[in-house]
């Protein structure tokens, strides 16, 4: 089966993430493709009502206290065929703190769930947690808007990216003594992850190859939401640019959905933007940009296999 | 490869093929002069003011090498040296290294051509 994972995530609230989301299912769903949206915003879900949902049992959360069997069981129909949701659990606190062995457990179920298409929701923020979520799909989307707020924290969400990737890699490959370097090397300046490869390859060419390598493989797609005239579009590919060059990644612009007035006024009528303004710009942009993603096999498949998660 | 942005070469620093056109070329400058001006909110939070500054100064650099025909078809000789150039279409220059474009005679005549050296006459 051609399974698909994708994640949704960025570094800052508000930016229209779970919007997205619901939008690729909705849109997905439509096309006759099975599609299963699971709100992994551990700290604060709200999916569901963007799909004019209410929060009821089960969730996510009676998956990760084992109350049902498997992810398959935690999933609910809702009104639109083919689209299926596991929803936010409503006990918070709890599950906004997982612990890592019902998070290798969650990411082992949406690796076996047989569902073509799995969307996750992430929550902002760069906690271990949602950047594992992050990198564990491919592709990941960072949701970013055009204010600079957005953009210093779509740079500083994607650096801890990278860091996680290095570590996760340095890790698996025993190389402890790397990591509190790289830390303090990478907190100094722009050009500083080129700085710590830089000497990591004068130092030991083949741990400077795998990391190396291993950056590369980590090649997240990126799209502007809530965007008002040209300049906001081009702002996109300019980050793309520039985290081409600086953060040394590969970094592809899937486009930009146009900021809709009537996106706030659907959620306030509890119904799904996507379903009630089909022929909007915004949901115009929304499918281009699911069409993008389909066919970024080719782009995807030269990311490594599968990071194989260390044991805490 | 790892490369600091001072060792990109014209192509990779407007992020354009080295077989890109005239006007790809002016698009990729349009587009990085927005990227780079001063005040530009892509860089926020990540590149500082010297910095900008500095890969500013390099863009309008390479535009105008790359944008003369003459200064290009230098500037592209002298980067074959040191980093040859395969195009995913043609592997077999692979064995050549030098530009062979423009210096491979046209292809008018290719079917003539091949006639008489294929068919001798008696």
């Amino acid at each position: 089966m051609d399974k698909r994972i994708w994640a949704i995530g960025g570094g800052k609230g508000g930016t229209g993430k779970s919007f997205v989301a619901a939008s690729l299912g909705l849109h997905l769903a439509s096309l006759d493709r099975r599609v299963l949206l699971v709100d992994a915003d551990l700290g604060a879900p709200n999916l569901h009502t963007l799909l004019g949902i209410r929060a009821s049992h089960p969730d996510l959360g009676d998956f990760l206290t084992n109350a049902v069997p498997s992810l398959e069981s935690a999933a609910v129909e809702t009104p639109y065929r083919n689209l299926r949701i596991v929803k936010g659990s409503e006990n918070i606190l709890f599950i906004a703190n997982l612990n890592h062995y019902r998070k290798l457990r969650l990411l082992r179920q949406l690796r076996q769930i047989e569902v073509p298409t799995i969307i996750l929701d992430l929550g902002t923020g760069s906690s271990f947690n949602t950047l594992d979520f992050f990198l564990s799909a491919n592709p990941g989307v960072v949701v970013a808007t055009p204010e600079p707020t957005a953009v210093e924290n779509t740079y500083l969400f994607l650096k801890s990216c990278i860091m996680r990737v290095l570590k996760l890699y340095m890790d698996h490959y025993k190389i402890r003594d790397l990591h509190q370097k790289m830390l303090d090397q990478i907190e100094k300046n722009s050009q500083s992850l080129y700085g710590f490869f830089k000497s990591l390859m004068e130092s030991d060419r083949a741990y400077g190859t795998i990391l190396y390598r291993a950056l590369r493989g980590f090649r997240p797609c990126l799209v502007m939401n809530k965007t008002r005239d040209e300049r906001d579009v081009l702002l996109g590919r300019s980050i793309a640019d520039v985290a081409r060059k600086y953060l040394l990644i590969d970094m592809k612009y899937l486009g930009a959905v146009p900021y809709d007035e009537d996106v706030t006024s659907s959620l306030r009528d509890l119904k799904p933007f996507f379903v009630e303004h089909r022929d909007s710009a915004a949901a115009r942009a929304v499918r281009q940009i699911a069409e993008e993603l389909a066919y970024s096999i080719e782009f995807t498949l030269r990311t490594p296999p599968e990071i194989s998660l260390p044991d805490a | 490869m790892l490369k600091r942005i001072e060792d990109w070469n014209y192509y990779e620093l407007l992020a354009v093929e080295r077989t890109a056109s005239q006007d790809e070329i002016w698009a990729a400058y349009q587009a990085a002069l927005t990227t780079y001006k001063d005040g530009s909110p892509a860089l926020y939070g990540l590149v500082g003011e010297a910095e900008r500054a500095l890969v500013l100064d390099r863009v309008h650099e390479a535009f105008q090498t790359l944008r003369d025909p003459e200064k290009r078809k230098d500037y592209d000789l002298a980067l074959l040296r040191h980093a040859p150039y395969f195009p995913a279409k043609a592997p077999f220059r692979r064995s050549v290294g030098r530009l062979e474009i423009e210096d491979a005679p046209p292809k008018k005549g290719l079917r003539a051509r091949l006639r008489r050296l294929l068919v001798r006459k008696p």
